[in-house]
Protein backbone atom coordinates (compact mmCIF):
# COMPACT_ATOMS: atom_id res chain seq x y z
CA UNK A 1 0.00 0.00 0.00
CA UNK A 2 2.82 2.41 0.87
CA UNK A 3 4.19 1.46 -2.39
CA UNK A 4 1.67 2.20 -4.26
CA UNK A 5 1.10 5.43 -2.90
CA UNK A 6 4.91 6.37 -3.39
CA UNK A 7 4.89 5.00 -7.43
CA UNK A 8 1.28 6.82 -7.78
CA UNK A 9 1.07 4.16 -11.20
CA UNK A 10 4.39 5.46 -12.14
CA UNK A 11 3.89 9.08 -11.85
CA UNK A 12 5.30 9.08 -8.07
CA UNK A 13 9.07 10.00 -9.84
CA UNK A 14 7.24 13.09 -10.95
CA UNK A 15 4.60 13.85 -8.40
CA UNK A 16 6.70 13.50 -5.23
CA UNK A 17 9.61 15.57 -6.40
CA UNK A 18 7.05 18.36 -7.33
CA UNK A 19 5.53 18.71 -3.76
CA UNK A 20 8.85 18.01 -2.10
CA UNK A 21 11.38 20.72 -3.67
CA UNK A 22 8.75 23.72 -3.67
CA UNK A 23 7.72 23.15 -0.03
CA UNK A 24 11.83 22.88 1.16
CA UNK A 25 12.37 26.10 -1.35
CA UNK A 26 9.81 27.32 0.50
CA UNK A 27 10.81 25.94 4.37
CA UNK A 28 14.60 27.34 3.71
CA UNK A 29 13.10 30.98 2.32
CA UNK A 30 11.06 31.00 5.79
CA UNK A 31 14.00 29.71 7.87
CA UNK A 32 16.60 32.64 6.05
CA UNK A 33 13.59 35.03 6.46
CA UNK A 34 13.09 34.59 10.07
CA UNK A 35 16.89 34.27 10.58
CA UNK A 36 17.24 37.72 9.41
CA UNK A 37 14.29 38.98 11.71
CA UNK A 38 15.17 38.08 14.77
CA UNK A 39 18.74 39.21 14.13
CA UNK A 40 17.57 43.16 12.97
CA UNK A 41 14.98 42.85 15.98
CA UNK A 42 17.54 42.03 18.38
CA UNK A 43 20.06 44.85 17.14
CA UNK A 44 17.58 47.03 17.03
CA UNK A 45 16.49 46.60 20.78
CA UNK A 46 19.98 47.28 21.66
CA UNK A 47 20.24 50.57 19.99
CA UNK A 48 17.22 51.46 21.28
CA UNK A 49 18.56 50.64 24.96
CA UNK A 50 21.40 52.21 23.80
CA UNK A 51 20.02 55.06 22.62
CA UNK A 52 17.70 55.53 25.25
CA UNK A 53 20.92 54.71 27.79
CA UNK A 54 22.87 58.02 26.12
CA UNK A 55 19.36 60.03 26.48
CA UNK A 56 18.82 59.41 29.66
CA UNK A 57 22.52 60.14 30.67
CA UNK A 58 22.06 63.46 28.84
CA UNK A 59 19.58 64.61 30.96
CA UNK A 60 21.10 63.10 34.37
CA UNK A 61 23.86 65.52 33.01
CA UNK A 62 21.56 68.41 32.10
CA UNK A 63 20.09 67.89 35.56
CA UNK A 64 23.53 67.37 37.70
CA UNK A 65 24.17 70.92 36.30
CA UNK A 66 21.12 72.60 36.77
CA UNK A 67 21.51 71.26 40.37
CA UNK A 68 25.11 72.44 40.48
CA UNK A 69 24.23 76.09 39.14
CA UNK A 70 21.60 76.41 41.68
CA UNK A 71 23.94 75.83 44.57
CA UNK B 1 -3.72 67.75 -8.88
CA UNK B 2 -0.13 66.81 -9.84
CA UNK B 3 2.67 68.89 -8.88
CA UNK B 4 4.97 69.95 -12.65
CA UNK B 5 7.64 67.70 -11.74
CA UNK B 6 4.72 64.55 -11.36
CA UNK B 7 3.61 65.41 -14.91
CA UNK B 8 7.09 65.19 -16.54
CA UNK B 9 7.65 61.84 -14.94
CA UNK B 10 4.09 60.46 -16.31
CA UNK B 11 4.49 61.55 -19.42
CA UNK B 12 8.34 60.34 -19.41
CA UNK B 13 6.34 56.83 -18.44
CA UNK B 14 3.38 57.15 -20.68
CA UNK B 15 6.32 57.70 -23.45
CA UNK B 16 8.20 54.52 -22.05
CA UNK B 17 4.93 52.14 -22.53
CA UNK B 18 4.15 53.18 -25.57
CA UNK B 19 7.79 52.73 -27.29
CA UNK B 20 8.25 49.56 -25.69
CA UNK B 21 4.99 48.32 -26.42
CA UNK B 22 5.67 49.37 -30.03
CA UNK B 23 9.26 47.66 -30.31
CA UNK B 24 8.12 44.38 -28.78
CA UNK B 25 5.12 44.26 -31.38
CA UNK B 26 7.97 45.19 -34.21
CA UNK B 27 10.39 42.38 -32.67
CA UNK B 28 7.31 39.77 -32.55
CA UNK B 29 6.42 40.47 -35.89
CA UNK B 30 9.79 40.13 -37.31
CA UNK B 31 9.70 36.41 -35.06
CA UNK B 32 6.71 35.48 -35.84
CA UNK B 33 8.11 32.41 -37.37
CA UNK B 34 10.09 31.73 -34.38
CA UNK B 35 6.91 32.29 -31.78
CA UNK B 36 4.58 29.62 -33.48
CA UNK B 37 5.50 26.50 -32.21
CA UNK B 38 4.06 24.34 -34.41
CA UNK B 39 2.20 24.10 -37.87
CA UNK B 40 -1.02 22.71 -38.72
CA UNK B 41 -2.05 20.39 -42.12
CA UNK B 42 -3.61 23.50 -43.65
CA UNK B 43 -0.42 26.11 -43.13
CA UNK B 44 1.34 23.21 -44.37
CA UNK B 45 -0.58 22.99 -47.81
CA UNK B 46 -0.26 26.61 -48.61
CA UNK B 47 3.54 26.60 -48.45
CA UNK B 48 4.72 26.78 -51.67
CA UNK B 49 8.38 25.87 -51.36
CA UNK B 50 9.31 23.01 -49.05
CA UNK B 51 11.94 22.54 -47.55
CA UNK B 52 13.23 18.84 -46.26
CA UNK B 53 15.98 19.94 -44.81
CA UNK B 54 14.36 22.19 -42.42
CA UNK B 55 13.34 20.81 -39.34
CA UNK B 56 9.88 21.85 -38.66
CA UNK B 57 6.80 20.81 -36.32
CA UNK B 58 3.31 19.99 -36.92
CA UNK B 59 0.78 19.90 -35.08
CA UNK B 60 -3.33 19.27 -34.66
CA UNK B 61 -5.42 15.95 -34.11
CA UNK B 62 -4.43 12.49 -34.16
CA UNK B 63 -7.32 11.01 -36.60
CA UNK B 64 -9.43 8.76 -35.12
CA UNK B 65 -8.60 4.86 -36.25
CA UNK B 66 -5.79 6.47 -38.17
CA UNK B 67 -2.51 5.13 -35.83
CA UNK B 68 -0.80 1.76 -37.64
CA UNK B 69 1.87 0.02 -35.93
CA UNK B 70 4.10 -1.94 -38.39
CA UNK B 71 7.42 -3.31 -35.81
CA UNK B 72 9.23 -0.31 -34.19
CA UNK B 73 7.29 2.08 -36.91
CA UNK B 74 3.97 4.08 -36.18
CA UNK B 75 1.83 5.93 -38.59
CA UNK B 76 -0.84 8.03 -38.17
CA UNK B 77 -2.59 11.11 -39.80
CA UNK B 78 -2.65 14.43 -37.66
CA UNK B 79 -5.67 16.42 -38.60
CA UNK B 80 -6.99 19.91 -37.94
CA UNK B 81 -10.46 18.94 -39.59
CA UNK B 82 -9.81 20.68 -42.78
CA UNK B 83 -6.42 19.16 -44.03
CA UNK B 84 -4.49 16.13 -43.64
CA UNK B 85 -1.32 14.73 -43.35
CA UNK B 86 0.27 11.52 -42.87
CA UNK B 87 2.80 11.25 -40.05
CA UNK B 88 5.87 8.14 -39.99
CA UNK B 89 7.46 7.50 -36.37
CA UNK B 90 9.70 5.04 -35.23
CA UNK B 91 10.39 5.53 -31.37
CA UNK B 92 8.46 5.53 -28.28
CA UNK B 93 5.47 7.62 -28.09
CA UNK B 94 4.64 9.83 -24.90
CA UNK B 95 1.67 7.51 -22.86
CA UNK B 96 -0.48 10.38 -23.52
CA UNK B 97 -0.72 9.85 -27.13
CA UNK B 98 -3.92 8.62 -28.54
CA UNK B 99 -6.33 8.43 -30.94
CA UNK B 100 -8.38 11.60 -30.77
CA UNK B 101 -5.80 13.35 -28.84
CA UNK B 102 -3.43 16.50 -29.33
CA UNK B 103 -0.17 15.63 -30.60
CA UNK B 104 2.65 18.35 -32.12
CA UNK B 105 5.23 16.32 -34.36
CA UNK B 106 8.84 17.43 -35.04
CA UNK B 107 11.02 16.29 -37.97
CA UNK B 108 10.73 17.43 -41.47
CA UNK B 109 8.32 17.22 -44.16
CA UNK B 110 8.85 14.44 -46.76
CA UNK B 111 5.92 16.54 -49.47
CA UNK B 112 2.61 17.99 -48.48
CA UNK B 113 1.44 14.53 -47.36
CA UNK B 114 4.24 12.92 -45.79
CA UNK B 115 5.86 14.03 -42.67
CA UNK B 116 8.77 12.49 -41.19
CA UNK B 117 9.01 12.57 -37.45
CA UNK B 118 11.88 12.60 -35.28
CA UNK B 119 9.96 13.43 -32.11
CA UNK B 120 6.49 13.03 -30.75
CA UNK B 121 4.97 15.06 -28.04
CA UNK B 122 1.74 14.93 -26.84
CA UNK B 123 -0.63 17.78 -26.71
CA UNK B 124 -3.56 17.50 -23.84
CA UNK B 125 -6.59 20.29 -23.42
CA UNK B 126 -7.79 22.16 -20.55
CA UNK B 127 -10.42 19.96 -19.60
CA UNK B 128 -9.43 18.02 -15.86
CA UNK B 129 -11.87 15.36 -14.68
CA UNK B 130 -12.52 12.20 -12.93
CA UNK B 131 -11.80 8.68 -15.46
CA UNK B 132 -16.05 8.30 -13.89
CA UNK B 133 -17.31 12.13 -15.02
CA UNK B 134 -15.48 11.68 -18.59
CA UNK B 135 -17.55 7.86 -18.78
CA UNK B 136 -20.61 9.02 -17.70
CA UNK B 137 -20.01 12.38 -20.59
CA UNK B 138 -19.38 9.77 -23.32
CA UNK B 139 -22.36 7.61 -22.51
CA UNK B 140 -24.72 10.77 -22.25
CA UNK B 141 -22.97 12.00 -26.07
CA UNK B 142 -24.28 8.58 -27.38
CA UNK C 1 -8.49 57.07 12.11
CA UNK C 2 -4.51 58.34 12.42
CA UNK C 3 -4.07 55.81 14.88
CA UNK C 4 -4.37 53.35 11.55
CA UNK C 5 -1.65 54.90 9.57
CA UNK C 6 1.30 55.05 12.32
CA UNK C 7 3.67 52.99 11.14
CA UNK C 8 4.58 52.27 14.66
CA UNK C 9 0.85 50.78 15.18
CA UNK C 10 1.24 48.82 11.70
CA UNK C 11 4.61 47.50 13.07
CA UNK C 12 2.37 45.92 16.08
CA UNK C 13 -0.08 44.77 14.21
CA UNK C 14 1.78 42.88 11.42
CA UNK C 15 3.63 41.37 14.63
CA UNK C 16 0.41 39.81 15.79
CA UNK C 17 -1.18 38.80 11.86
CA UNK C 18 2.90 37.35 11.65
CA UNK C 19 2.09 34.91 14.94
CA UNK C 20 -0.86 34.14 14.18
CA UNK C 21 0.21 33.37 10.35
CA UNK C 22 3.29 30.99 11.79
CA UNK C 23 1.00 28.77 13.16
CA UNK C 24 -1.93 27.91 10.73
CA UNK C 25 0.37 27.89 7.40
CA UNK C 26 1.70 24.86 8.09
CA UNK C 27 -1.45 22.89 9.06
CA UNK C 28 -3.29 24.10 5.82
CA UNK C 29 -0.33 23.43 3.32
CA UNK C 30 -0.53 19.72 4.79
CA UNK C 31 -4.44 19.77 4.29
CA UNK C 32 -3.34 21.25 0.76
CA UNK C 33 -1.02 18.73 0.39
CA UNK C 34 -3.05 15.97 1.46
CA UNK C 35 -6.38 16.60 -0.99
CA UNK C 36 -4.22 16.75 -3.64
CA UNK C 37 -2.28 13.83 -3.55
CA UNK C 38 -4.34 11.36 -1.50
CA UNK C 39 -8.19 12.85 -1.48
CA UNK C 40 -8.69 14.23 -4.99
CA UNK C 41 -9.40 11.90 -7.73
CA UNK C 42 -6.97 10.79 -11.03
CA UNK C 43 -7.70 12.36 -14.92
CA UNK C 44 -9.04 10.81 -17.14
CA UNK C 45 -6.36 11.24 -19.72
CA UNK C 46 -3.30 12.02 -17.23
CA UNK C 47 -3.90 9.61 -14.10
CA UNK C 48 -2.07 10.65 -11.63
CA UNK C 49 0.42 12.93 -13.11
CA UNK C 50 -2.46 15.54 -12.44
CA UNK C 51 -1.73 15.99 -9.26
CA UNK C 52 0.88 18.29 -9.94
CA UNK C 53 -1.51 20.94 -11.38
CA UNK C 54 -2.10 21.54 -7.83
CA UNK C 55 1.38 23.09 -6.80
CA UNK C 56 1.98 23.89 -10.80
CA UNK C 57 -1.05 26.25 -11.55
CA UNK C 58 -0.97 28.52 -7.94
CA UNK C 59 2.81 28.98 -8.07
CA UNK C 60 2.16 29.89 -11.34
CA UNK C 61 -0.29 32.62 -10.34
CA UNK C 62 0.94 33.97 -7.15
CA UNK C 63 4.06 34.58 -9.58
CA UNK C 64 2.09 36.47 -11.87
CA UNK C 65 0.05 38.38 -9.17
CA UNK C 66 3.42 39.53 -7.27
CA UNK C 67 4.74 40.84 -10.42
CA UNK C 68 1.63 43.15 -11.27
CA UNK C 69 1.18 43.83 -7.38
CA UNK C 70 5.59 45.16 -7.86
CA UNK C 71 5.14 47.04 -10.92
CA UNK C 72 2.34 48.43 -10.01
CA UNK C 73 3.86 49.80 -6.91
CA UNK C 74 7.47 50.70 -8.51
CA UNK C 75 5.56 52.93 -10.95
CA UNK C 76 3.62 54.64 -8.13
CA UNK C 77 6.79 55.13 -6.56
CA UNK C 78 8.37 56.92 -9.78
CA UNK C 79 5.29 59.05 -9.95
CA UNK C 80 4.69 60.48 -6.62
CA UNK C 81 7.74 59.46 -4.60
CA UNK C 82 6.10 57.16 -2.13
CA UNK C 83 8.83 55.98 -0.29
CA UNK C 84 6.64 53.16 1.87
CA UNK C 85 5.53 51.71 -2.04
CA UNK C 86 9.80 50.83 -2.00
CA UNK C 87 9.13 48.83 1.16
CA UNK C 88 6.18 46.99 -0.27
CA UNK C 89 7.96 45.84 -3.66
CA UNK C 90 11.04 44.84 -1.87
CA UNK C 91 9.26 42.69 0.40
CA UNK C 92 7.19 41.03 -2.40
CA UNK C 93 10.17 40.61 -5.39
CA UNK C 94 11.87 37.98 -3.74
CA UNK C 95 8.49 35.97 -2.84
CA UNK C 96 7.47 36.44 -6.36
CA UNK C 97 10.80 34.86 -7.95
CA UNK C 98 10.85 32.07 -5.60
CA UNK C 99 7.27 31.00 -7.32
CA UNK C 100 8.09 31.77 -10.84
CA UNK C 101 10.88 29.18 -10.33
CA UNK C 102 8.95 26.58 -8.36
CA UNK C 103 6.19 26.98 -11.13
CA UNK C 104 8.74 26.51 -13.74
CA UNK C 105 10.31 23.36 -12.19
CA UNK C 106 6.86 21.92 -11.50
CA UNK C 107 5.92 22.77 -14.83
CA UNK C 108 9.09 20.63 -16.05
CA UNK C 109 8.36 17.64 -13.97
CA UNK C 110 4.82 17.71 -15.30
CA UNK C 111 5.93 18.06 -18.62
CA UNK C 112 7.71 14.83 -19.20
CA UNK C 113 5.26 12.25 -18.09
CA UNK C 114 2.10 14.28 -19.98
CA UNK C 115 4.16 15.87 -23.12
CA UNK C 116 6.79 13.55 -23.23
CA UNK C 117 9.39 16.41 -22.96
CA UNK C 118 10.97 18.91 -20.11
CA UNK C 119 10.90 22.00 -21.71
CA UNK C 120 9.49 23.45 -24.96
CA UNK C 121 9.96 26.72 -26.51
CA UNK C 122 6.56 27.47 -27.10
CA UNK C 123 5.26 30.99 -26.42
CA UNK C 124 3.74 30.30 -22.69
CA UNK C 125 6.94 28.72 -21.35
CA UNK C 126 9.19 31.55 -22.62
CA UNK C 127 7.57 33.88 -21.63
CA UNK C 128 7.22 32.61 -18.38
CA UNK C 129 11.16 32.23 -17.94
CA UNK C 130 11.40 35.67 -19.33
CA UNK C 131 9.39 36.68 -16.13
CA UNK C 132 11.81 35.20 -14.01
CA UNK C 133 14.63 36.92 -15.35
CA UNK C 134 13.18 40.23 -15.02
CA UNK C 135 12.21 39.28 -11.11
CA UNK C 136 15.89 38.90 -11.29
CA UNK C 137 16.93 42.34 -12.77
CA UNK C 138 14.27 44.20 -10.85
CA UNK C 139 15.59 42.74 -7.68
CA UNK C 140 19.43 43.33 -8.77
CA UNK C 141 17.97 47.28 -9.49
CA UNK C 142 17.09 48.17 -5.92
CA UNK C 143 19.98 45.76 -4.28
CA UNK C 144 22.65 47.08 -6.56
CA UNK C 145 21.63 50.72 -6.46
CA UNK C 146 22.39 53.12 -3.75
CA UNK C 147 20.99 55.83 -4.82
CA UNK C 148 16.76 55.84 -4.41
CA UNK C 149 16.31 58.02 -6.89
CA UNK C 150 17.91 55.72 -9.47
CA UNK C 151 16.66 52.41 -8.57
CA UNK C 152 13.26 53.90 -8.54
CA UNK C 153 13.84 54.59 -12.28
CA UNK C 154 15.30 51.65 -12.95
CA UNK C 155 12.43 49.45 -11.38
CA UNK C 156 9.46 51.00 -12.97
CA UNK C 157 11.53 50.79 -16.21
CA UNK C 158 11.55 46.95 -15.41
CA UNK C 159 8.00 47.19 -14.53
CA UNK C 160 6.79 48.63 -17.55
CA UNK C 161 8.71 46.08 -19.44
CA UNK C 162 7.50 43.35 -17.21
CA UNK C 163 4.26 44.62 -17.35
CA UNK C 164 3.89 43.98 -21.57
CA UNK C 165 5.47 40.58 -20.77
CA UNK C 166 2.88 39.71 -18.30
CA UNK C 167 0.15 40.07 -20.88
CA UNK C 168 1.78 38.10 -23.08
CA UNK C 169 2.21 35.61 -20.82
CA UNK C 170 -1.71 35.29 -20.03
CA UNK C 171 -2.94 35.02 -23.84
CA UNK C 172 0.36 33.32 -25.14
CA UNK C 173 -2.29 30.29 -25.11
CA UNK C 174 -4.41 32.19 -27.02
CA UNK C 175 -2.99 34.07 -29.62
CA UNK C 176 -0.33 31.86 -30.56
CA UNK C 177 -0.12 27.59 -30.94
CA UNK C 178 1.59 26.59 -27.85
CA UNK C 179 2.19 23.02 -27.01
CA UNK C 180 0.85 24.39 -23.21
CA UNK C 181 -2.81 24.00 -22.88
CA UNK C 182 -4.91 27.11 -22.99
CA UNK C 183 -5.89 28.11 -19.89
CA UNK C 184 -9.05 26.13 -17.54
CA UNK C 185 -10.26 28.79 -15.06
CA UNK C 186 -11.56 32.14 -15.88
CA UNK C 187 -13.66 34.57 -14.16
CA UNK C 188 -15.96 34.71 -17.76
CA UNK C 189 -16.83 31.10 -18.12
CA UNK C 190 -17.45 28.25 -15.89
CA UNK C 191 -13.88 26.20 -15.33
CA UNK C 192 -13.16 23.37 -17.34
CA UNK C 193 -11.90 21.34 -14.09
CA UNK C 194 -14.29 19.26 -12.53
CA UNK C 195 -15.06 20.37 -8.82
CA UNK C 196 -13.59 17.76 -7.48
CA UNK C 197 -10.06 18.60 -8.89
CA UNK C 198 -11.00 22.49 -8.31
CA UNK C 199 -11.30 21.98 -4.55
CA UNK C 200 -7.44 20.69 -4.04
CA UNK C 201 -6.65 23.67 -6.49
CA UNK C 202 -8.36 26.02 -4.10
CA UNK C 203 -6.97 25.22 -0.80
CA UNK C 204 -4.05 24.88 -2.32
CA UNK C 205 -3.73 28.29 -3.66
CA UNK C 206 -4.95 29.57 -0.22
CA UNK C 207 -2.12 28.17 1.43
CA UNK C 208 0.16 29.30 -0.60
CA UNK C 209 -1.70 33.18 -0.58
CA UNK C 210 -1.30 32.44 3.14
CA UNK C 211 2.50 31.92 3.07
CA UNK C 212 3.22 34.70 0.74
CA UNK C 213 1.59 36.48 3.44
CA UNK C 214 3.85 34.97 6.18
CA UNK C 215 7.04 35.89 4.53
CA UNK C 216 5.59 39.12 2.95
CA UNK C 217 5.05 40.58 6.34
CA UNK C 218 8.34 39.17 7.58
CA UNK C 219 9.96 40.80 5.04
CA UNK C 220 8.14 44.04 5.23
CA UNK C 221 9.48 44.06 9.25
CA UNK C 222 13.07 43.47 7.63
CA UNK C 223 13.12 46.49 5.47
CA UNK C 224 11.28 49.06 7.98
CA UNK C 225 13.81 48.19 10.73
CA UNK C 226 16.94 48.52 7.59
CA UNK C 227 15.12 51.70 7.02
CA UNK C 228 14.55 53.07 10.60
CA UNK C 229 18.52 51.83 10.74
CA UNK C 230 19.22 54.02 8.43
CA UNK C 231 17.32 57.31 9.42
CA UNK C 232 18.78 56.88 12.85
CA UNK C 233 22.57 56.66 12.05
CA UNK C 234 21.96 59.78 9.50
Amino acid sequence: MIIDILNLNGHGVFVWPSFIFPLLVCYILFLRTKKTLSKLEKENIKEIKILSQQKFEHIKKQKISLLNSKT
Amino acid sequence: MLNPKAKIRLSILVGAILFSAISIFLIFKTLEDNIIYFYSPSEIKQINDIDTNKSIRVGGMVKDGSIQTKKDEIKFIVTDFKNEIIVTFSGTVPALFAEGKGVVAEGKLQDKEFFLAKRILAKHDENYMPPEINKNLEQNAK
Amino acid sequence: MFKYLNPSYIFTITGKILNVLKFIVTPIIIIGVIFSVFVSPIDYIQGDAVRIMYIHVPSAWISLICFAAISFLAILNFLFKIKSATLFYKSLAPIGLTFCFIAIFTGALWGQPTWGTWWAWDARLTSMLILSFFYIIFICGYKLTSNSERSAKICSFISVLGLINLIIIKYSVSWWPTLHQPSSISLFRESTVHLSMLIPLIIMLFALLLYSALIFLMKYRIETIRVKKKSLKD
